[in-house]
């Protein structure tokens, strides 16, 4: 049994945001739930916490049905995208109030707040208030006030996502050492996929209406069911070059719409595919599996040739705008090259890294 | 073309592109600009503040002002100011005044700002509500004062035909509402019945603009309602509360009018007031300089409560840092 088991929950302002949408998360799982902005994921994690009160289905905690509980009695955390700390109590009381509303013993509130704040290296701001610290410790004090409750569930609500580069990336790595989120199940609610990707031990990506696809990052991410999926995940994001599927004695090849290229296949792809010959598809491409060649072309012709229209160093790697026929794509490259616009350069691209989607369905045809 | 090159302080292409005209028109805007409402405070607030310090020193009575005949008397007025038992009277009607006056509409209007707020859940319903509440501010202090002397008639009103009619009160019995016992309760009356609106106003609003998220928190978290409004809406309300009650205070400190129509201070100065006082005395007796020396011990002290409340509102400001 999950330690959080959400079934047909349905929620609706003056548009549908959760249709019939089903989630478990097991005990000491990390669950991230990435999408774009506006799409639901707050709402989602409100309706876990007892803050909205959904149309239909169920939420329920440890095989209890919490659905018509008030919050306080589901035993959730939640952090609030905005932090939402009492701007006239220390930090430490701000940690300590949920404690305080239980009603625990002075002395036990102080020792495990103290905890928190070493766990968070909070100690020495207790004495702040809200308005005299920064960004990142408010962060950190938002959190410690939930970890401070031992809930069964913990809703993280984009909680790194507004801090800067070098904080977020630290909190990042403090969240994978965290032992308290480790016992129990953590829902975390994010639209960077980078956070999604490092942190979740399963991700599920939010489209319209609910999760469209629910795996461990490395499935979503190589794998995407949809285009939504695979468009939403990955910086720069998926190249998508309208193809067409041909058979030429026997072999199935992809012609790229635009510039007439022809791409062959793999064995497996070919296989898949080979019932929609003469079909239109859409071929993704992610930025890192296009290389580009020197020398002389391979065998089996998978080589096209480009021309640059903007090149940006990003100083571990760069990004290489092409003009391929009529469509642009996205090439991760090393750094030691340089690209002048106008140039001609020659991709190479990984076959077995294709992707198929319906153009008029948007799903993989493959998976 | 010289080799050497001074630089400029000012770019000549900066000085080139204003005109000569525009520079005499800039250099002289400001000081009309400024030098207008200067000289207007000068006419209407200085002006008259140092010839009230100087006729508080002196024996200045109507015939006085007008011949010009008065005589240097040092500190006798505030002397017979200060020894007055009228004054003395005054100024504990004062303090009872502003103590169930200003502290009871701050207190009604915080109470039902909230529960407006909280208990009142459809908006449509909340605006009705509120405008209602807020009606009586908008009439005129005078006509309220009109008013409530009608409604408080011991023979006639209102309010005792309507205890009687309920059964609160014998048929032959008749409150003497604007009688020596309780004319400073009925002004109480009538001005909390006038002002509990604007509190609720600045309360409601203060309460409107608090972030929502920090009351979900509060919910997460299991905080009951009372311990909300105590360890969060109040203390979170705590400045806008306190401008509240210095708004009323600064208006219930120079309250005239009401006493003037509904009880002119008495019955046998029961409901008299310093500023009613120094009216009296320097208005209708023109006895110039007893009148100007109350109106400077009553400007004293409004200074002095005043600076208090400005310094205890600049260190709950800095102490929450704008947070």
């Amino acid at each position: 049994m999950a330690l959080l088991e959400i079934r047909g929950l349905c929620k609706a302002f003056d548009h549908v945001v959760l249709d019939r949408l089903d989630l478990d998360v097991e005990a000491g799982e990390f669950f991230v739930v990435v999408g774009p902005s506006g799409i639901g994921k707050t709402t989602l994690l409100r309706c876990v916490a007892g803050l909205e009160t959904p149309q239909a289905g169920t939420v329920r905690v440890r095989g209890t049905d919490v659905t018509g509980l008030p919050p306080y009695r589901r035993n959730v955390a939640l952090t609030f995208e905005s932090y939402a700390l009492y701007p006239h109590l220390t930090v430490f009381e701000n940690i300590a109030s949920p404690l305080r509303a239980r009603r625990r013993p002075a002395e036990e509130i102080r020792r495990k707040v103290r905890e928190v704040a070493k766990l968070l290296r909070i100690e020495h701001i207790l004495d702040h208030r809200p308005g005299e610290i920064s960004g990142g410790q408010k962060q950190r004090t938002a959190l410690g006030r939930t970890l401070v409750r031992d809930p069964d569930v913990f809703l993280l609500d984009e909680p790194i996502s507004h801090l800067d580069a070098k904080i977020r990336h630290e909190l990042r790595e403090q969240f994978h050492h965290l032992e308290e989120l480790r016992r129990t199940a953590t829902l975390y609610v994010t639209h960077d996929y980078a956070e999604a990707l490092s942190l979740g031990d399963r991700i599920g990506v939010m489209g319209p209406g609910g999760l469209v696809q629910i795996g461990t990052p490395e499935e979503v991410f190589e794998r995407p069911r949809s285009l939504f999926v695979a468009r939403h995940l990955g910086q720069p994001t998926i190249n998508l070059l309208p193809a067409a599927l041909r058979r030429e004695d026997g072999r199935v090849s992809l012609e790229l719409e635009g510039c007439g290229a022809r791409l062959p296949l793999t064995a497996e792809q070919a296989a898949a595919l080979s019932a929609r010959t003469g079909d239109r598809v859409v071929l993704g491409v992610r930025p890192h599996h296009i290389a580009l060649a020197d020398g002389a072309a391979p065998a089996d012709g998978g080589l096209l040739e480009a021309r640059v229209e903007l090149y940006e160093p990003l100083g571990a790697k760069g990004v290489l705008l092409a003009e391929l026929g009529s469509t642009r794509l996205h090439v991760l490259t090393p750094i030691d090259v340089h690209f002048r616009p106008g140039e001609r350069v020659r991709l190479a691209f990984d076959r077995s890294a294709f992707l198929f989607f319906c153009p008029e369905r948007g799903v993989n045809l493959v998976d | 073309m010289k080799q050497e090159t001074t630089t400029p302080a000012v770019p000549e292409w900066f000085e080139a592109r204003r005109k000569p005209r525009a520079r005499i028109v800039a250099r002289w805007v400001p000081w009309v600009m400024v030098g207008i409402p200067v000289l207007v405070l000068l006419a209407i607030v200085v002006y008259p503040t140092v010839w009230m310090a100087y006729h508080a020193f002196h024996d200045t009575n109507m015939m006085g002002l007008f011949t010009g005949r008065y005589a240097y008397v040092g500190w006798q007025n505030f002397a017979n100011v200060l020894s007055d038992p009228r004054f003395h009277n005054s100024v504990v009607n004062l303090v009872w005044y502003l103590t169930f006056g200003a502290t009871l509409e701050v207190l009604l209007g915080t109470a039902l700002a909230l529960i407006l707020y909280e208990l009142v859940p459809r908006p449509g319903l909340r605006v009705v509500l509120l405008v209602a509440m807020v009606l009586p501010m908008m009439l005129p202090p005078s006509i309220v004062g009109v008013l409530w002397k009608f409604l408080l008639q011991a023979n006639n009103g209102a309010v005792n035909h309507l205890l009687i009619n309920l059964g609160l009160m014998a048929p032959t019995e008749r409150i003497d509402w604007l009688g020596v016992d309780l004319s400073l309760t009925s002004l109480i009356i009538a001005d909390v019945w006038q002002w509990t609106a604007l509190p609720l106003l600045i309360v409601y609003s203060g309460r409107v603009s608090l972030p929502p998220a920090v009351f979900e928190a509060a919910r997460v978290d299991g905080a009951s309602r009372f311990t909300v409004l105590r360890r969060l809406t109040l203390p979170m309300l705590k400045e806008i509360i306190a401008i509240a009650f210095i708004l009323r205070f600064m208006d219930a400190y120079k309250f005239v009018d009401k006493v003037y129509v509904m009880t002119s201070g008495g019955p046998a100065q029961s409901s008299e007031l310093p500023v009613f006082i120094a009216f009296q005395k320097g208005i209708r007796e023109f006895q110039i300089g007893e009148a100007a020396a109350y109106a400077w011990l009553i400007f004293v002290v409004a200074a002095v409560i005043i600076t208090l409340f400005l310094q205890y509102l600049k260190r709950v400001l800095k102490a929450q840092a704008f947070a």
